[in-house]
């Protein structure tokens, strides 16, 4: 492996580079762009009268406050996610995180699981910063096992799952337990099966400016722009599919144990709920038991629609294809697992 | 695009309007996120500009980062929220969901002191109490409940409100069904209604039920609908 410059012993696809001004190529077209935008805004603004009874349709705006709404929890998270990976790429000198980190896999996976707790927030905050962890030149296993953990178990959403399940401690241990466990063993088992060459490596782009300051804002606006874009992707399908979740059906599944468990974790990738709240919306499913609603808590942090959807954004099609599944299947048996145990 | 982004987040953050979506908890970090980004916007405008002139000739001009890619998707959210203008969740989303259940069975604590000659309570824990309080706290007691008409097929309507944790993504609908006004109500109306609790026997399982609890109307009020749309309880749970 050969050692360059952008960052430690990396493979030898790397990602490109760009510079934070922009070629004159790439800086035209950013200015057509802004026109563009520009144009759309204000025509948007001045046509608000003109169509002001053309969306009135209720499942359109039911929709659309849902959609809405979805975009509007994730954005202050979003931005705090890409502050850090940006801080990541620039400040942290090329190389020395994956120096920094265990050269075997087995020790590295678990100990990046762990880092995880320290990125406060929901998932929208990792997938950036696990990008840029990969670019860097961490063990794409270890930066995808940050990616898992770090929406589980940091900090506010252990207090969050301890708020809402009042009395009852066992569930933010099997919580914490069994979202590690998750993302070590989908870490290691993409260690040893995963191909780094599913991970689109150009979607990360490192960003070079003439200062510190212009490298870490210009990366840091690749990384909103990107991350950004996909996180709607997912918001809209997320808002689609709750229009078509048969909340009866649910309902009725709630006595056999396994299905409720698969139902469960499927409706934890169709809300595409924020790891601080989901909490809450697994204390008011009563009527299931207490090991499936622990499968929510587990899938829900490590694959939704809009996890998927950042996913591809920042990794790519080939990695979301087969990350996904592998990550759904993983964190329904380790929460089975563990809550058989605990609860 | 930063630019149309934080200055719609800082907007959100620091109106109103953004209790239709997400908790007012959540308006300090919008009004944050919306001003990293306007920093932000305005450092890569700054940047670009004074970047060395490029061996073409061509001065930074106007400047820009670059091409947005899968960054003009964000303006969708700022278009939505511009033209259709998305409301608070209403009576076409309630009338779809089934009633759920929701309250922890068993004893409640007594009900607050009563305001005006009535007990003002939120939707949600009206229905909580109705349906699983074994000490029947509600029994006697006049109450005043704020809600949305959500138009029954038989001809009369249910007072209903959203109960959110997170956003409007996870917003349940809890229902009473009114009996006694014979007013023809709108859908979506807001009304203050104050009545009496028709008793019934409290659930014994927290399994779903399709029980409404019933609210005997004495006095209706149309009213204005508050500004923030939905309750925040907990008590559900």
């Amino acid at each position: 492996m050969t050692p360059t410059e952008e960052g430690g012993p990396v493979s030898q696809v790397e990602s490109p580079v760009r510079r934070a001004g922009g070629e004159p190529e790439g800086r035209r077209g950013g200015l057509l762009d802004a026109r563009l935008l520009l144009l759309l805004v204000v025509v948007a603004l001045g046509s608000r009268s003109l169509l002001a009874g053309v969306f009135d349709n209720p499942a359109l705006q039911t929709w659309s406050t849902i959609f809405v709404s979805i975009a509007i929890q994730a954005l202050p998270f979003l931005v705090l996610g890409v502050l850090v990976s940006g801080a990541l790429a620039v400040l942290v000198p090329p190389g020395w995180l994956a120096r920094a980190l265990p050269r075997r896999d087995a020790v590295a996976v678990p100990a990046a699981g762990l880092a995880g707790a320290v990125l406060p927030g929901c998932e929208c905050a990792s997938v950036p910063v696990a990008g840029r962890l990969r670019a860097a030149g961490v063990r794409p296993a270890a930066a995808l096992a940050f990616m898992l953990a770090s929406p589980a178990i940091n900090p506010v959403v252990l207090v969050a799952t301890a708020v809402a399940f009042p009395g009852r401690p066992e569930v933010v241990a099997a919580r914490f337990l069994a979202s590690l466990l998750t993302s070590v063993v989908v870490g290691l088992v993409w260690s040893r099966l995963g191909r780094d060459e599913w991970i689109d490596r150009a979607r990360t782009r490192l960003v070079k400016g003439d200062t510190r300051w212009q490298s870490f804002s210009g990366t840091v606006r690749e990384d909103f722009l990107q991350a950004g874009g996909w996180l709607v992707v997912g918001a809209m399908a997320a808002a689609t599919l709750q229009a078509f979740v048969p909340r009866p059906l649910l309902d009725a599944v709630a006595g056999n144990h396994l299905l409720a468990a698969l139902c469960l974790g499927l409706l934890a990738v169709v809300l595409a709920i924020c790891s601080e709240a989901d909490a809450f919306v697994a204390a008011s499913l009563r009527q299931f038991p207490l090991d499936t609603r622990l499968v929510f808590l587990v899938v829900g942090p490590a694959v939704d629609v809009k996890l998927i959807a950042m996913q591809v954004g920042v990794f790519g099609g080939r990695f979301a294809a087969r990350f996904a599944p592998l990550t759904f299947v993983v964190a329904v048996a380790c929460a089975l697992l563990v809550g058989r145990w605990l609860l | 695009m930063l630019l149309v982004v934080g200055a719609t987040a800082l907007w959100l953050g620091l109106t109103d309007a953004s209790l239709a979506y997400v908790r007012a908890a959540l308006r300090p970090a919008l009004a944050a996120s919306g001003l990293v980004l306007l920093a932000l916007a305005a450092a890569t405008l700054r940047g670009a500009g004074s970047a060395p002139a490029r061996p073409d000739g061509r001065p930074a001009g106007h400047g820009h980062g670059g091409r947005l890619g899968a960054g003009w998707l964000l303006i969708v959210p700022v278009l939505v929220l511009l033209l259709v203008a998305p409301p608070a969740l209403g009576s076409f989303a309630a009338s779809r969901q089934a009633p759920r259940a929701g309250g922890e069975t068993g004893a409640f604590p007594p009900l607050p002191d009563p305001v005006d000659g009535a007990v003002p309570l939120p939707v949600s824990e009206f229905v909580s109490r109705a349906l699983y309080d074994e000490r029947q706290s509600l029994a006697q007691a006049r109450v005043r409940v704020l809600g949305f008409v959500t138009p029954d097929d038989g001809g009369g309507y249910r007072l209903a409100r959203f109960n959110v944790f997170c956003c409007a993504a996870d917003a349940e609908a809890y229902e009473v069904a009114v009996r006694g006004d014979a007013t023809p109500r709108r859908a979506d109306q807001w009304l203050l209604v104050e009545g009496r609790w028709l008793p019934e026997p409290p659930l014994t399982s927290v399994a779903p039920s399709s029980r409404r609890p019933v609210l005997v109307a004495e006095a209706v009020t149309p009213v204005r609908p508050p500004a923030d749309r939905y309750e925040h309880n907990l008590y559900g749970i």
